[in-house]
């Protein structure tokens, strides 16, 4: 099975980490996983896009036009994207900033304050975690444990309660998206 | 050998310290930061030494001096930074110094776009720099191949003692995939003591190497060159030739192009429809027999596939098909990339309306 996911949104929102952790979990499965990142000239604010194509077997082109799974961090990102997304498709918003807009109605659509949630959680930087966990109970491509794993390897030089934080943050994504 | 899940400009950095490499020079410049970024704590770890040049002139000219000592040198850049390098390149090849140059390319022409691109494929292939040179153009389509390629790039370079260049698209340095990393060669190569000013051996008389030399002289190297040239077509060559045996239509793409278009014929096969792939891996020496070869009798057309406008390796290949079939050509450019879906509505539209 192959699954392709394109993370969109701005520079500084977590964008091009999310999808290099589930790339990184994916591998940690066995399973193939490439990333290929799309960024302006900007480092912070600018329109920013990655995509992760995972799969049981190679995968030959990195680059598509069509996604399987489209997350939107924001608004701009939304309008700019919502058409890559195949219909059937995955849409998972961010609605602490996505409020105003007409979403397509051929997707499946999961809609998540995850700013809100991150903020509640203690920072907003682990808005991105939400997001993961929101993907992972939507659609089982990589399994929790797995995922805790490579969080645990990534904080293991902060203090205890930042692993403390994404794993609840991861939760709670989960949580939201059963 | 170990696997881990690398971006390609760090792949690329990785595999030229197990290479040998110990010297890197260079300026900066997107979509190539990640090579100077890794190498400039990378290559101090292994006892190499990594110099952020002032320019890209006087990078490439620090390469020719290390190059002339013996050392792996290698620099790397992007399309404009290439070009700043051209004279350098082209003093390498006069003074017959092995060195890697590294090119993850991006929009062009001129400053162009930061975003990926194949738009130097004739810089490359035809003129690196001034004064009718060539040098050996490795072009890998995935990070592992990439791995392969640099990993090997000073055996060629050493070899014929000529610089090679390693021609990567921004896509391919920026996506991450699982490599294999290979063992740690020995960074000290050998059967160099005739030439290289480091080492004296056996050798009594003084030494000196020069891109200047007498007319005689510059003529006779000019001629061992050529045939050298020929050389590496005969041995060097290497190509990916996927799906000919019954091929109607046979695409030539190298690179991320060929990725792309590779899923593209799957599709096309699975639809009944016979279409195979040219994939050259060195774009020079440029695989001239597996077209020129192809049967002719069943091949109703060839398509170029290129993520550049107009295609740049449109000659190399009627060159090799002679008006035995059309030749069409499909690519984006600018730093628009490819994507699956318009490279198969390219080729299917080719291949659909033939019948």
């Amino acid at each position: 099975m192959k699954q392709s996911f394109v993370f969109s949104g701005s520079g500084g929102q977590g964008i091009m980490s999310a999808g290099i952790m589930l790339a990184y979990a994916a591998i940690d499965e066995a399973k193939h996983a490439t990333y290929l990142p799309e960024y302006g000239p900007e480092q912070r604010g600018g329109s920013a896009k990655c995509t992760v194509i995972i799969s049981d077997g190679d995968i030959i082109s990195p680059l598509t036009k069509k996604c399987d799974n489209l997350i939107c961090m924001n608004e701009q990102a939304y309008r700019k994207f919502s058409d890559d997304l195949k219909p059937g498709g995955l849409l998972v918003l961010n609605s602490s900033r996505i409020k105003n807009e007409e979403v397509r109605d051929d997707v499946r659509v999961l809609s998540i304050p995850v700013d809100d949630i991150a903020l509640e959680l203690g920072n907003v930087k682990v808005a991105n975690i939400v997001l993961i966990g929101a993907l992972i109970g939507a659609t089982d491509i990589v399994s929790k444990d797995v995922f805790v794993k490579s969080l645990e390897e990534k904080f293991k030089s902060k203090k205890p309660e930042i692993l403390e934080m994404n794993i609840n943050a991861l939760n709670k994504g989960i949580e939201l998206a059963k | 050998m170990e696997k881990r899940f690398m971006k390609g400009c760090e792949a690329i950095a990785e595999a030229a310290v197990r290479g040998g490499c110990r010297f890197f020079a260079g300026y900066p410049i997107t979509p190539q930061n990640e090579i100077p970024e890794y190498l400039s704590w990378r290559l101090p770890e292994v006892g190499g030494a990594f110099v952020q040049g002032e320019s890209e002139v006087a990078s490439i000219n620090m390469v020719y001096g290390a190059a002339a000592t013996g050392k792996r040198a290698l620099t790397s850049s992007s399309g404009p930074g290439i070009s700043l390098k051209a004279e350098g390149i082209s003093y390498l090849a006069s003074a017959q110094l092995p060195a890697v140059i590294v090119n993850i390319s991006r929009g062009g022409p001129g400053l162009g776009s930061i975003q990926p691109a194949q738009s130097d494929y004739l810089q490359a292939t035809k003129a690196l720099g001034h004064g009718g040179f060539r040098a050996m153009v490795f072009a890998p389509a995935t990070l592992q191949e990439a791995v392969d390629l640099t990993y090997n790039a000073w055996d060629y370079a050493e070899r014929y003692r000529n610089p090679v260049m390693i021609l990567m698209d921004g896509c391919l340095g920026a996506i991450m995939e699982e490599v294999e990393l290979p063992e740690m060669k020995n960074s000290n190569p050998e059967d160099i003591e005739d030439w290289c000013l480091d080492r004296i051996g056996d050798r009594t008389d003084s030494h000196m190497i020069t891109p200047i030399l007498p007319e005689p002289a510059l003529e006779l190297l000019n001629k061992g060159k050529a045939m050298q040239y020929k050389m590496w077509e005969m041995l060097d060559t290497k190509v990916e030739e996927f799906m000919l045996e019954d091929a109607e239509y046979v695409v030539v793409a190298y690179g991320i192009a060929a990725r792309v278009a590779k899923e593209a014929i799957l599709r096309l096969r699975e639809e009944g429809y016979k279409v195979g792939m040219v994939r050259p891996i060195t774009l020079y020496p440029f695989p001239k027999a597996s077209l020129n070869n192809l049967d002719y009798t069943k091949v109703k057309g060839v398509i170029d596939i290129e993520m550049t406008i107009p295609a740049q390796m449109r000659e190399d290949i009627e060159l090799q098909v002679k008006d035995r079939c059309p030749v069409h050509e499909y690519g984006r450019s600018g730093g628009m990339l490819l994507d699956d879906e318009g490279v198969y509505e390219a080729i299917a539209e080719i291949v659909k309306g033939g019948e």
